[in-house]
Parts: structure tokens; sequence; C-alpha cells
């Protein structure tokens, strides 16, 4: 009998596998259909033929790629200094109770506060220019990851530390080796909330006025009512978004190389 | 070239600043009136209360004692890991303040850096103390082949068993020539089988190099096994009940456990233990 349950165990499988790959293509198709029949406005609820010809003509025109690289370059900048900083100062104040006491509180306070909340005051400081939007992903990513690097090292298991002191160890080398790979489990999974922080930074900093970027396309277009490419728009930043993620937990994965 | 560490027809010398006119039996480790008082909830908890010992160049020797008599505590503050409350450690004449390169550690736990290979976690040493990296490998290799782990060379420490790992963490603590090695229950976390052969082992690579030992264990068998001299804990306070010198004949091996000699020196280490646990649990209850 155990083969006929395995056999019916492995088509439920198979099964599932079909359902999963027809998942996206028969949500559209039925988006299709209710755009089509008349029930809603398809000013405001265009059918996904609408959005792909709106997305094809976007790519076309050369402004997709202007505005991927405008949007991408910031979220690059952002996380790379955001998540240096994030590092740098979680080893420093982990390590250092001294160091902990002066930042702590300051970081503690300042971190539950989302970003979204200093528009206002980035436009005061820096106008429309870069460095604002540069702030705000800086900002979004810097505390995550100060507070994952803080933890984690924290918890470095306090043997190889205590080996490492017999050894020898000379001070940088303890602080930069030891206790920022010790770390390192944790860093990594704050750095990849860090990624998914980055975006929605972005859109915020996109929306308090750029020149180029997705969001910033997303809402000229909000205001032409060319809400295909509204929605083209969103599928773009949801599809980069995720892309940035699955490569970063991918390459994560790789970071803690002696797993 | 320089000569390798490893030479079949010499043995390993890891101590060679002593020239051999020096008196042979010139202590390397004083522990005077060392006491340790710790900070716990209830008041300070006094883990160590003014022991005195001396430990030979080249001597083995090990501290036995219960489970939370100070024993280890004892060790960490010859490491400097631990500072004294009173009294000093002093290690070939300097105080021990903080932890210094020439005296290696080999904890319960093998602590290896899990992000090095095997031929990395034993290079570290050397590497920290500024030797060259090639120089650094040539060490490890030899290190490696004397604890007979060839072919592990560039495994990562998960991939190994408990006693393998805590072979490594040896040859690490080796690996920057210590001139006393203190061993901290370094096969207490092992299984029975895997500790008899890590004993053999020791005593084999014992041989091979002429660092001074400081062995803590909670085991009379395994201390009686390895050592030169036996001393005694008493647990709470710490105090040094009783120094028992081991005239067993070297070369060792754990067979020697079933010798007449050896029965009747653990026979002396467990009526003392047992009259020590006694008079402990007792004075335990009068407390209470």
């Amino acid at each position: 009998m155990s083969v006929g349950r395995r056999s019916s165990a492995s088509a439920t499988a198979r099964l599932s596998v079909l359902v999963a790959v027809l998942s996206v293509p028969i949500f559209t198709g039925v988006w299709e259909l209710v755009a089509r029949s008349g029930i809603v406005n398809t000013v405001l609820f265009p059918p996904p033929s609408t959005v792909a010809v709106a997305i094809l003509e976007w790519i076309r025109s050369g402004q997709f790629f202007a505005d991927l690289m405008a949007s991408l370059s910031r979220v690059a900048a952002g996380f790379a200094i955001g998540a240096a900083g994030g590092i740098v100062l979680g080893v420093l104040t982990g390590r250092f109770q001294l160091v902990s006491s002066l930042l702590s509180p300051l970081f503690h306070i300042l971190r539950p506060i989302p970003p979204i909340a200093f528009v206002p005051i980035v436009i005061l400081w820096f106008g429309l220019s870069e460095t604002g939007k540069l702030f705000l992903v800086v900002w979004g990513v810097f505390f995550t990851v100060w507070l994952a690097t803080h933890i984690g090292v924290q918890k470095v298991d306090h043997g190889l530390i205590r080996a490492a002191q017999m050894l020898g160890t000379p001070q940088p080398q303890m602080l930069w080796e030891i206790v920022l790979l010790g770390a390192l489990p944790y860093i990594t999974v704050g750095l990849r909330t860090a990624v998914s922080i980055s975006f929605y930074t972005l859109v915020a900093a996109e929306l308090a006025g750029a020149f180029a970027g997705i969001v910033y396309r997303i809402e000229i277009a909000q205001q032409n009512m060319q809400t295909g490419q509204v929605m083209g728009g969103l599928a773009a930043l949801g599809l980069l978004s995720f892309i940035a993620d699955r490569s970063f937990a991918t390459l994560a994965e790789r970071a803690v190389w002696w797993r | 070239m320089t000569p390798s560490l490893l030479r079949p027809d010499q043995p390993l010398r890891l101590v060679d600043t002593y020239p051999p006119s020096a008196p042979a039996r010139q202590a390397i480790i004083r522990v005077e009136d060392l006491s340790i008082v710790f900070d716990a909830p209830s008041g300070q908890v006094i883990a160590v209360d003014r022991v005195s010992l001396a430990v030979a160049q080249g001597e083995f020797v090990s501290i036995v004692g219960p489970s939370g008599c100070g024993k280890s505590t004892l060790l960490n503050a010859m490491a400097g890991l631990e500072r004294p409350f009173e009294g000093q450690v002093l290690i070939a004449g300097e105080a021990m303040r903080k932890p210094r390169p020439e005296i290696g550690m080999v904890f319960q736990q093998p602590h290896l850096f899990p992000w090095k290979s095997v031929r990395r976690n034993i290079a570290h040493g050397p590497r920290a103390l500024g030797k060259p990296k090639a120089e650094a490998l040539r060490i490890a290799d030899d290190l490696i082949e004397m604890i007979g782990l060839t072919g592990f060379a560039s495994a990562y420490p998960h991939t190994l068993s408990g006693g393998m790992q805590q072979r490594v963490a040896i040859a690490r603590a080796l690996a920057n020539q210590p001139r006393v090695l203190l061993m901290d229950e370094p096969f207490g976390a092992l299984d029975a089988q895997t500790r008899a052969v890590m004993q053999d082992n020791l005593l084999e690579l014992r041989e091979r190099i002429n660092a001074t030992i400081v062995f803590v264990t909670h085991d009379i068998d395994e201390a009686i096994l390895l050592s030169d001299r036996v001393l005694i804990m008493s647990a709470g306070p710490g105090r040094i009940l009783k120094d028992l010198q081991v005239s067993l004949p070297r070369p060792r091996s754990s067979a020697i456990v079933a010798e007449a000699a050896y029965l009747a020196l653990k026979r002396d280490c467990l009526d003392l233990i047992r009259s020590e646990g006694r008079r402990a649990f007792e004075q335990m209850e009068i407390r209470m």
C-alpha cells in the first residue's frame, strides 16, 4: 500500500508545482477579464495589457534606464554608507562600554523615528539635492545595521575572545577579525533587513521631490492620470526590491562562508 | 631555511631558552598567597583562598577538586585572565596581569575560530605575534602532523569531531611555543573512549614538548595517569588540601590504571576527597 501512498503523495507535489506556476498567469487573467468587463473604470483600473504597453513605452523612450539608474544609485550609495557606518559604530558600542554609554541612548531615541518623518527637515536642509535623498536612505539603513551589529558583537562567544587573547592577538585584529567575524551571522541578518528599508526610504526620498527615479516616474504618471504607467512603476519597484533581497540573501549565505 | 619545528630524530623542544646547565627543578610558576573574590548577588564569594604553590620547570601538575572548588579560577589567574584580589602569580619571575603569549591555554571547549581552517586556526598565534605567513603556516603544518590530522588541514572546525577539535585547540596553543601550557578540563566534554585516546595522545605529546603543564580536572584517574604531581583542592573556599607526588614510571599509558602502585595512590586520593566532601557537606548543613 505504501507504493500507492507514495505515488499519490508525488501526484500532490506535482499538482502543487503546477498551481504555483499558474499562480501569476491566473491572477493576471482574472485582472484582465475584470478590467475589460466594464464593471470598473479602465482609466483608474487598467487591464494588465495596458500596463504592459506602458512599461514597453517607458523602456523604449529610454527613460526607464535613466530612472532605474537614478533609483539604484541612491539605494546603493545610501546602503553602502549607512551599512559601513552601522557596522563600525556597532562594533565600537558593542565592545566598549564607554562608547556604548555615550552613543546608545541617543541612537535608541533616534532609531524608532520613521525616516519618512525627516522629509520636511531634509528639504529645509538640503533642498531637492541628491544629498538629501542620500541622507534619508543612510538614516534608514544605519540604525538597523548598527543595532544588529551591536547585539551581534555582544553575543560573540566569550570563549573565542579569551582564546584569541591567550594567543596574543593585538587589539585591532581582535576587533576587526575576531569580534567582527564572530558577529557576522547577526550582521548579515541586519543588512538584509536594511536592503528592504533602503527601498522604503527611497520612496520617501523621491516623493519629496526628484528629477528622475522610479518613484518619481510613478508620481508624474499619477499627475497625468496615466494609471497604466503608475502600475508599471509599482511593478518595476516590486521586482527591483525582490531581486535585491534575493541576491542579498544569496550573498549573505556566502558571506558566512564557514557554515 | 629555519629548521623545522618537528624533526623525527629529535624530541621537539618548545622551551629552549633555559640553558641545560640551569638547575633542572627551578620553579617557573609561583603562586603566592593568592586570593580571588567574586561579587555575587548574595555578597562576596571567596573562590580561591590564600593559595600558594610552585611548579617546577618542565613539570606536569594536575589540580583536582570537585566542581566549583575554584580550580578553574586558579588556572585563569595563572593565565592572566583573572585578577588577584590578594597575592600574586609569578610566571618566569613576572607577575601575571594580563595574558601573555608564552603562556598557552586549552579550554574545556575547543573555542576554535569557526571561520578559519584547521591550518589557519593553528597559524593564528604565530601570525598574531607578527611571524611571516609562510613561517606561521609551516609551524601549523608541523603541528598538524604531530596531532595526526594530516589531511584535515583545510577542513573547517564544524566538520571535525569533538576529539579532533580539541586536538586542534592543543596544537593552536602549542604554536606559540609556550613555556607554560594551562589546560582547563580539556577532555571533560569528550566521551569516555575519546578521552582515553586523548590522554594517551597527551602523554605522547608531552615526551616531545618541554613545556610546563598545569592541568585542571575533576577526574582522579586522569590526574594520576598524566601528572608528576597532583594537587587536591577543597571546595568553599578553594584551598590546596594535599600535594601528592606521582612517582610512577614513564612513559605511561592508560594501561597503568591496573597497577598496584597506581591503585594505592588512587585510594589515598579518594579517601582524602571523601573525607573532605563529608566535611564540606556537614559545613553546609550547619550553615543552613
